[in-house]
């Protein structure tokens, strides 16, 4: 990695006897969408409280920009944004108040305060709802002015512990594709924590943990390629004559469903392609799918991730 | 200094948002006012006004420091804590601004029960007096809205802290001579009345208000104003050093606290947690 802005090395982090996270070791990658997948109680909510330096830790080093985590705790705190995943705003201060406190937390100064938070409410379209209690507004509202909140200092890197939980739809895709124009045009390197797999996709590199350790660490595109063969679904009116040319190109395969569908693993589209010009007359129908991600993370975890 | 100053008025918007707090705080100097009246009329105590009323105030500076200064454990529990300490404002801030909120609405109460008093005829002699007494008021808050964050920052879980709470106001109101006289307790509560830092703000701030800081040593112990113990003597000034350097510590302890111990898990373990435990 030519220009890493936040190394983990060897982090371990106990409660008690036990260890929510074992020896995890990556690298992000300046200006990068990090995305850190894996099942509940997995310890992405753990490795991200001793980033951004509110827990401790047993042992490892972390750094981000430079700087260890573990020594010079209020330089890595002035360079990083965090949206939790419960939420942490003040409930009964209005949603200006908030922003406003946050802008003095960071030393902003006044005008600057004013001008940004009126910036990041029309960001997440909460402008109408900034005299109102944060306590008072919505789960998906709470959000929202979370997000706007974790922008008003324009931090290096961005922490955000499943943070589109509870939005809708549309505000979602907003919501990337402002997080997106922030890393391209300003750089700001994103750390995200996610449930939702088409989020990940956008991610330069993805680390998948479970059960506290970084079972795999890759681009989107690697972890499909590698994890998540391509699948063919193939209806035949012979089936006999379609399960001995499946059997002689070697391709793994299982029959689904009642109307004699067979889903086909894609190792490679050259034995496909023979296969298909060879069974022609008989499909009747048939279709071919990208492995996603999902099918990624369902490989390696063994476990179907809104379950 | 800016963090301190948004997070006092941050802290003092929040008391004067919470109506039926803020109501309290104006009915209550007007309860004392029955109450006192009620014993004037019926004691033949000398001075009874100043008497009662020097151990009113402290109670409840008490009270309210402590009140204000454990709402802390709602933003603990709420987890904005945790939004402050991911911060990169100094942790020594964080605890100086929330002491300084809690003294001050402390201190406006008992400066409103001071006026009531007053009203009733309450006067000194020296032109002194009154300006300590505010300095008093406003030290007995610094120290007791200390010791109030220091056990919501160590508690940190708004159930158990309830039950931490009335165990440990209940002795401290009740053994420190002014709803019950030191005397009239035994043995082993008077001793236990001397660890208590009320004893000496309640004894020094009597003395200061009666204008009694100059009597002889004997007078003072046989009103309560001063201490024997195993032949040492408390005196008044002794007893506002104990006080001073026991808020000092509990600051401290805070501060440590707010730096070392781990808010990242509040709201949800905290809850699930006691569940079990109960
Ligand atoms: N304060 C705590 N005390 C004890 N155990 C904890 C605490 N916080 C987390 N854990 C445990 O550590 C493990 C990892 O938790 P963590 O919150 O990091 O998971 P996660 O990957 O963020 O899960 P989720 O997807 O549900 O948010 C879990 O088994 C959890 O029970
Ligand atoms: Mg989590």
């Amino acid at each position: 990695m030519t220009d890493p802005i936040i190394v983990v090395k060897d982090l371990v982090k106990r409660y008690g006897s036990f260890t929510a996270v074992d020896h995890v070791s990556f690298e992000v990658e300046r200006g990068s969408i990090f995305g850190f997948l894996g099942p509940n109680g997995a310890g992405k909510s753990s490795t991200i409280h001793a980033l951004c330096t509110i827990s401790g830790y047993a042992s490892g080093v972390l750094t981000i920009d430079g700087i260890d985590v573990g020594r010079d705790k209020d330089g890595a705190r002035s360079r990083i944004g965090v949206v939790f995943q419960d939420c942490t705003l003040d409930p009964k201060m209005t949603v200006d108040e908030n922003l406003h406190m946050h802008g003095c937390f960071y030393g902003m100064p006044k005008a600057l305060i004013r001008e940004r938070s009126r910036f990041v409410l029309e960001l997440v379209d909460m402008t109408d709802w900034r005299k109102a209690m944060a306590g008072s507004l919505s789960g998906g509202m709470k959000r929202r002015v979370e997000i706007a909140r974790s922008l008003m200092h324009m931090p290096q890197v961005l922490f955000l512990d499943e943070p589109t939980t509870g939005l809708d739809p549309r505000t979602r895709a907003e919501m990337w594709a402002y997080i997106d124009k922030l890393r391209r045009e300003r750089g700001i390197t994103v750390f995200l924590t996610t449930h939702y797999m088409d989020e990940a996709e956008i991610c330069n590199r993805i680390a998948i943990i479970d059960k506290g350790k970084i079972v795999a660490l890759d681009s989107p595109s690697s972890l499909k390629k590698r994890y998540a063969a391509d699948k063919a679904t193939i209806a035949s009116r012979d089936p006999e004559a379609l399960e001995k040319l499946l059997e002689r190109h070697g391709m793994s395969y299982a029959s689904a469903g009642a109307d004699g569908d067979y889903l086909i693993q894609v190792e490679d589209q050259a034995s496909l392609m023979e296969l298909i010009s060879e069974h022609r007359t008989s499909i009747g129908r048939m279709e071919v799918s990208r492995g996603t991600l999902n099918d990624v993370y369902l490989e390696i975890t063994g476990k179907d991730i809104r379950g | 200094m800016r963090v301190i100053g948004a997070l006092w008025l941050r802290n003092v918007r929040l008391f004067a948002r919470n109506r039926v707090q803020l109501l309290l705080l104006f009915i209550m100097p007007f309860f004392y006012l029955y109450l006192l009246s009620a014993i004037f009329k019926s004691t033949s105590v000398s001075q009874p006004i100043p008497y009662v009323l020097a151990g009113i105030v402290m109670i409840v500076v008490f009270q309210t420091s402590l009140n204000i200064a454990t709402s802390t454990i709602e933003d603990i529990v709420s987890g904005y804590m945790k939004e402050v300490l991911v911060s990169p404002v100094r942790r020594i801030s964080i605890v100086v601004g929330q002491i300084l909120s809690s003294t001050t609405v402390a201190a406006f109460q008992a400066f409103l029960i001071l006026a009531v008093g007053y009203a009733l005829g309450l006067t000194y002699t020296s032109m002194v007096t009154p300006i300590a007494i505010a300095g008093f008021v406003v030290l007995a808050g610094l120290v007791f809205s200390s010791f109030g964050l220091w056990l919501a920052a160590s508690v940190r879980n708004s159930q158990t802290f309830q039950i931490v709470s009335v165990a440990v106001t209940t002795p401290i109101t009740f053994l420190c001579g002014v709803y019950v006289p030191l005397s009239l307790l035994p043995e082993g509560l008077q001793t236990a009345a001397l660890l208590n830092p009320m004893t000496y703000a309640a004894a020094f701030f009597r003395a200061l208000s009666l204008e009694k800081l100059s009597l002889p040593a004997d007078e003072l112990v046989a009103e309560q104003l001063a201490f024997r113990f195993h032949g040492v003597l408390i005196t008044p000034v002794t007893g506002l050093i104990i006080l001073a350097v026991f808020g000092l510590i509990c600051a401290m302890l805070s501060a440590i606290a707010f730096t070392r111990a781990d808010f990242s898990a509040m709201n949800r373990s905290a809850i699930q947690k006691d569940v079990f435990q109960q």
